[in-house]
């Protein structure tokens, strides 16, 4: 195959791969790659208050299991930190 | 406690570059750093776990404002697993053994630069976000996978 018959192959091969992507997803993907490092930055970082979570200022574990432990032991379970 | 803010992101960057500290930014704070669009409270820092790495990163975090008492410095020098600091002028959580990745060596090998910013690959992204196995990382996953493939091709591989 020469080069050009490689593009096009390479681009059929892109389209296919995009092709598998929810339109809305890809929508927003291509959104957000137009988009300046920065710009992204202040529409993906929020807070809110976690109850428990946020109520200590320092929190260490010996592993990490410990940490998912004790998530699972004294964090709400609507803030999704439990394990399936 | 305010959202985390692009600055601050440049100050850890800036800060742990003099330094000379190994980390990543991993999570859905690294994934956003790749272009995810998507929403998350905090950054997440894989930290490499050396006695010399570790020292670093207890300066540089009182350089940044986190106010660690001896005790607190001393669990960030021994490299828990697992530090969550909520006591500076941002809320970092400090991952020195994240599930799904093996060793920070491979990560590092792995990861990509964007912008001056240090972040794991977007595949370690997604087997440390599948290994924990929690209810809100598997929601986020079908969509993480569709811009890994959006990613890659954008990166042409």
């Amino acid at each position: 195959m020469d080069a050009h018959g490689l593009n096009e192959q390479r681009l059929e091969d892109r389209e296919r791969a995009l092709g598998d992507i929810p339109p809305d997803w890809l929508a927003e993907f291509e959104a957000a790659a137009r988009r300046p490092l920065e710009t992204r930055f202040r529409y993906a970082f929020i807070h809110t208050y976690k109850p428990v979570l946020d109520d200590a200022p320092f929190r260490a574990f010996d592993t990490t299991a410990d940490y998912r432990r004790w998530c699972e032991e004294n964090l709400p379970d609507w803030l999704g930190y439990a394990r399936v | 406690m305010p959202a985390f803010e692009y600055r601050q992101a440049q100050e850890i960057r800036d800060c742990f570059q003099r330094r000379g500290i190994r980390y990543l930014f991993l999570g859905k704070s690294g994934a956003i750093l790749l272009g995810f669009p998507d929403t998350t409270q905090d950054a997440d820092l894989f930290v490499e776990k050396s006695r010399e790495n570790c020292a670093l990163l207890v300066v540089a975090l009182r350089e940044l404002g986190f106010a660690l008492t001896a005790a607190q410095a001393a669990e960030v020098e021994r490299g828990k697993d697992f530090i969550q600091l909520k006591n500076g002028p941002f809320d970092l959580d400090l991952i020195f053994a994240p599930d799904g990745i093996e060793r920070f060596e491979e990560a590092w090998r792995r990861h990509v630069e964007v912008e001056g910013f240090p972040v794991c690959h977007i595949d370690d992204i997604i087997a440390s976000k599948a290994a924990t196995n929690r209810q809100k990382d598997r929601e986020s996953l079908p969509r993480l996978r569709s811009f890994r493939e959006y990613w890659m091709r954008r990166r042409g591989k």
